[in-house]
């Protein structure tokens, strides 16, 4: 999957675009070039602006400033039916007066295609989302997945250029979700539309996309491959948002190394920020390594020693809290066993992990 | 959504709405301006003539008076149902709503004439009375103030129901079980908790009914008295009877001067609570 | 709050209370109801409850002229005056409710102000323009005065149901290459019919009950029956009267008790 972005040209791309209600500017001035065939997600939390593009690109609203290219051609002012873009919407927003076959019908017809071009391609979208027999029922008699799933075949029934898909697995439950997730990446797949995708869900985002465009406060934070986003945040807020994350503040005072707390310099990959500034250190409690206070870490290891401060037992993995001497707390995740096999609460541990784990970011 | 709207459609879908406007709903009020300034002596003859008559102000006097009284025994007896009302289930709720919504949909005139059998001198009223009473009641209820205001509340009750039943199902169920919770007895719960959280709907009701009964025409003809006639009964008399005009549009511009001092308040509550 | 434990003292209240409403109930249905009994009284004098019972009021009320070309009047005029009120007032509500356009409070302002003009300013106003223009008596100034007041009901009740639609259809049929005229008949107008149809129940009754406005538009030959019953009751009260009410109040109770199912079908709070 994560080959197919290359460079096959592009679908659509956003040029300096800005929205503003009033004196509320809900998305700053804005560049993003999405790929032909490419995967791509809208993350962030509510109000972050994801939304507002995703409604400057189908048409609903009209942007402040900027262009829109949708293959290379201006449709900035161009009404929304004109466009043909695709939609999937998070309330699946069927037509509840019409049957399963005319709401996918329904793009076709307004196209005034011959009735029996409309029946085969009806008839194969359905096929293609897994609801053979069912064109006849009317979307309230349909289960919610059920019910996207026309959604989807509504879309995919009129090949359009983009599909944009508004959290649409946003209202079913969460093996529904997961099982959903695999299906689109199939159709996904199997079509090579490119497909916008808005999800305040991390893991769906992680999940399915080739790349992640991550907004805040109506800016785009970051963009990049799920990997890119988890293993080389470029901000507090990519850390913090995607994953769980340690941060652990310090001051640069070498090339490549930081001094926590004034105390314990640990080795980190050399930064460009000035000598004595303040710098974050970012590690995925999951690199983080425990080990009894007497134990050596694995050889080159950044070490800090501590306390055990909390333990929870989620699952497969259990979380450990290690306070250290100078009040930073910090947590590894490792995989859970026995209870017999963790440390007590209380007793002193040793926290390592290995220098390439870790990312400085701005304190 | 701000977005570019096609000037084409939309005269399309407005333009029918717009000739209604323009033709029929706007006309007939210029009409009126343009005959209240059209008197014998003057542009403002009318209005003069009108504002200098005691049975001018007798009737204004008689229409303020009515409106207010009316419009609050139609509160106390429309909180009461909306009271009720809101405490039930949806269900029994729906069936209900029937006693208030089929007076509400009933022509005027039936409960005129309705009100005519029931409170008239050999009415259900004197009748029972006399049956209970064992000599022969024949109480004056009906073309008289008391008439008046029997049919004015009973026209008016449903009115006041539905905003102020709206606004008592808008309260959080939950704020009566906490206040409860907290010690609360029913009566303190309804001061505190009831009351003041149908405030909205008390107003609009109010306002509404208000704005409504200023403009009552049927109700004092049919069952009031001759004393009391209102506004636009005087309207009317001027019109048919003496066949005035510009004195006939002077009372209904000041009639609707009256009822725009209510309404403009009545439309901006309503605005505020969108 | 129906499952509680109820404690003595909220029974005493809610005992009180019940008992109150069900006064006020009383109040309100009385004149609904003592009509129906007395349409089916003697001719020749009004009493409740009637000494004998006959079909003979709803006989003369259907045989004799001078009641029964009011009736076609006033049935005319409400169907065309009904249908009228639909077809300004659906594209306009819809309008109105989806959009901000330049002239929008203005003209929204103007279309419901019979709503809250009294109906005597609104009457003699129409009067007079329609004697100008020439029109006054005929059965079409009838039909245009009870647009006038239709209307506003009409486009608050379409734009109360707008509102309550999904945006995301209309958008979805749009982004799906719909135009705006496709779209509002395969989408808005399907999703509208149930409040179109307690618009269009409302609108007629309206209509068949107005008295104000048709007191003054109408001609020697276009009487309409709320007309003929207001110069009834205040001439002569003539037993027929008991007769009409009961028409009406059944033709009242029909479109409460479909408004009613319709809003339960849709399954929404009746308020």
């Amino acid at each position: 999957m994560h080959g197919r972005n290359a460079s096959n040209g592009e679908a659509i791309a956003l040029r300096g675009i800005s929205k503003a209600f009033g004196s509320v500017t809900v998305l700053k001035d804005t560049e993003l070039t999405v790929n032909k065939s490419e995967f791509l997600t809208l993350l962030g939390p509510s109000g972050s602006g994801k939304t507002t593009l995703l409604n400057l690109i189908s048409g609903a609203i009209a942007p402040s400033s900027g262009e829109i290219l949708l293959a290379g051609r201006d449709i900035t002012r161009m009404p929304p039916r004109e466009r043909g873009i695709g939609m999937v919407f998070q309330n699946y927003a069927l037509m509840p007066h019409m049957t399963v076959f005319e709401n996918v019908a329904y793009p076709l017809r307004a196209r005034r295609e011959p009735s029996e071009a409309i029946r085969r391609k009806v008839l194969d979208a359905l096929d293609r989302v897994g609801l053979n027999g069912f064109d006849d029922r009317k979307p309230r008699q349909l289960s919610g997945g059920q019910q996207q799933r026309v959604g989807i075949a509504r879309c995919i029934v009129y090949s359009p250029a983009i599909i944009m898909m508004d959290e649409p697995l946003g209202a079913l439950d969460k093996n529904l979700r997961e099982q959903m997730q695999t299906e689109i990446k199939r159709l996904h797949h199997e079509l090579g539309t490119t497909i916008i995708y808005v999800t305040h869900d991390q893991e769906e985002a992680l999940n399915m996309s080739d790349r992640i465009c991550l907004m805040k406060n109506g800016e785009i934070a970051q963009l990049g491959t799920p990997d890119e986003l988890y293993f080389r945040p470029n901000s507090r807020f990519v850390a913090e948002f995607i994953g769980e994350s340690n941060l652990l503040p310090g001051k640069s005072i070498a090339a490549n190394s930081v001094a926590i707390d004034e105390a314990e310099a640990v080795i980190a990959p050399s930064s460009e920020r000035g000598l004595g500034s303040d710098v974050l250190v970012m590690v995925r409690p999951e690199k983080m390594h425990i080990c009894a206070p007497d134990a050596d870490p694995p050889a080159g290891h950044n070490v800090l020693r501590g306390v055990v401060e909390a333990i929870s037992f989620i699952g497969g993995m259990t979380r450990i809290t290690v306070k250290t001497a100078h009040g930073v707390s910090v947590t590894a995740k490792i995989i859970s066993g026995p209870a017999c096999t963790r440390p007590e609460l209380g007793s002193a541990a040793k926290l390592s992990w290995s220098p390439t784990e870790s990312v400085v970011l701005n304190g | 959504m701000n977005r570019s709207i096609d000037l084409k459609v939309q005269s399309l879908f407005m333009s029918p709405a717009a000739l209604v406007a323009a033709g029929i709903i706007l006309p007939p009020l210029c009409y009126v301006l343009i005959t209240s300034f059209q008197g014998d002596t003057g542009p403002l003859s009318a209005y003069k003539l009108i504002v200098e008559s005691s049975l001018f102000r007798q009737t204004l006097a008689t229409t303020l008076g009515v409106a207010s009284i009316s419009s609050v025994l139609s509160l106390i007896l429309g909180y009461i149902v909306a009271l009720h009302l809101a405490r039930q289930h949806p269900n029994r709720r729906t069936v209900l709503m029937v006693l208030i919504l089929l007076p509400f949909w009933t022509s005027i005139l039936v409960k005129c004439f309705a009100f005519t059998i029931i409170l008239g001198r050999h009415g259900i009223i004197n009748n029972l009375l006399s049956w209970a009473s064992g000599f022969d009641v024949q109480l004056p209820l009906v073309l008289n103030r008391v008439g008046l205001f029997v049919g004015m509340t009973n026209f008016l009750v449903p009115l006041v129901v539905l905003p102020v039943l709206a606004s008592l199902l808008a309260i959080d169920s939950t704020l009566y079980r906490a206040a409860s919770v907290m010690g609360a007895k029913p009566a303190r719960m309804f001061w505190t908790v009831t009351v003041p959280l149908s405030v909205p709907g008390v107003v609009a009701g109010l306002l509404s009914v208000f704005v409504m009964s200023l403009g009552a025409f049927v109700i004092p003809a049919l069952l009031g008295g001759p004393q009391d006639q209102m506004l636009s009964n005087l309207v009317d008399f001027y019109n048919r009877q003496v066949l005035d005009w510009p004195k006939a549009s002077a009372i209904s511009v000041i009639l609707l001067a009256l009822a725009s001092i209510f309404i403009v308040p009545m439309a901006l509550w309503r605005r505020r609570k969108i | 709050m129906a499952n509680s434990v109820l404690d003595p003292l909220s029974r005493r209240y809610r005992f009180v209370g019940s008992s109150l409403a069900t006064v006020v109930y009383i109040f309100l249905l009385a004149p609904v109801v003592v009509t129906i009994p007395m349409a089916f009284g003697p001719t020749n004098a009004l009493e409740f409850p009637p000494s004998t019972y006959s079909l003979d009021l709803f006989r003369i009320l259907f045989t004799s002229d001078s009641w029964l070309l009011p009736l076609y009047t006033s049935l005319k005029v409400a169907i065309f005056s009904t249908c009228a009120a639909l077809f300004v007032g659906l594209p306009s509500a819809y309008w109105i409710a989806r959009y901000e356009f330049l002239g929008k409070l203005l003209i929204s302002g103007v279309l419901i102000s019979p709503l809250v003009i009294p109906a005597i300013v609104s009457g003699l106003g129409i009067y007079l323009y329609f004697a100008y223009i020439r029109i006054g008596g005929t059965t079409l100034s009838l039909v245009l005065g009870h647009v006038m007041v239709t209307l506003p009901y009409v486009i608050v009740m379409i734009i109360a149901g707008v509102q309550k639609l999904d945006r995301n259809l209309e958008f979805g049929a749009e982004l799906m290459g719909a135009n705006p005229i496709r779209m509002f008949f395969t989408v808005v107008i399907p999703e509208l019919v149930p409040s179109l149809i307690s618009a269009a129940f409302f609108a007629f009754l309206l209509s068949f009950d107005e008295v104000i406005i048709s007191w003054f538009l109408t001609g020697s030959d276009t009487v309409t029956l709320p007309v003929k019953m207001y110069s009834a009751l205040e001439w002569e009260v003539s037993p027929v009267i008991a007769a009409v009410s009961a028409l009406l109040t059944a033709l009242s109770l029909l479109a409460c008790i479909v408004t009613i199912g319709l809003r339960k079908s849709s399954g929404e709070e009746v308020s």
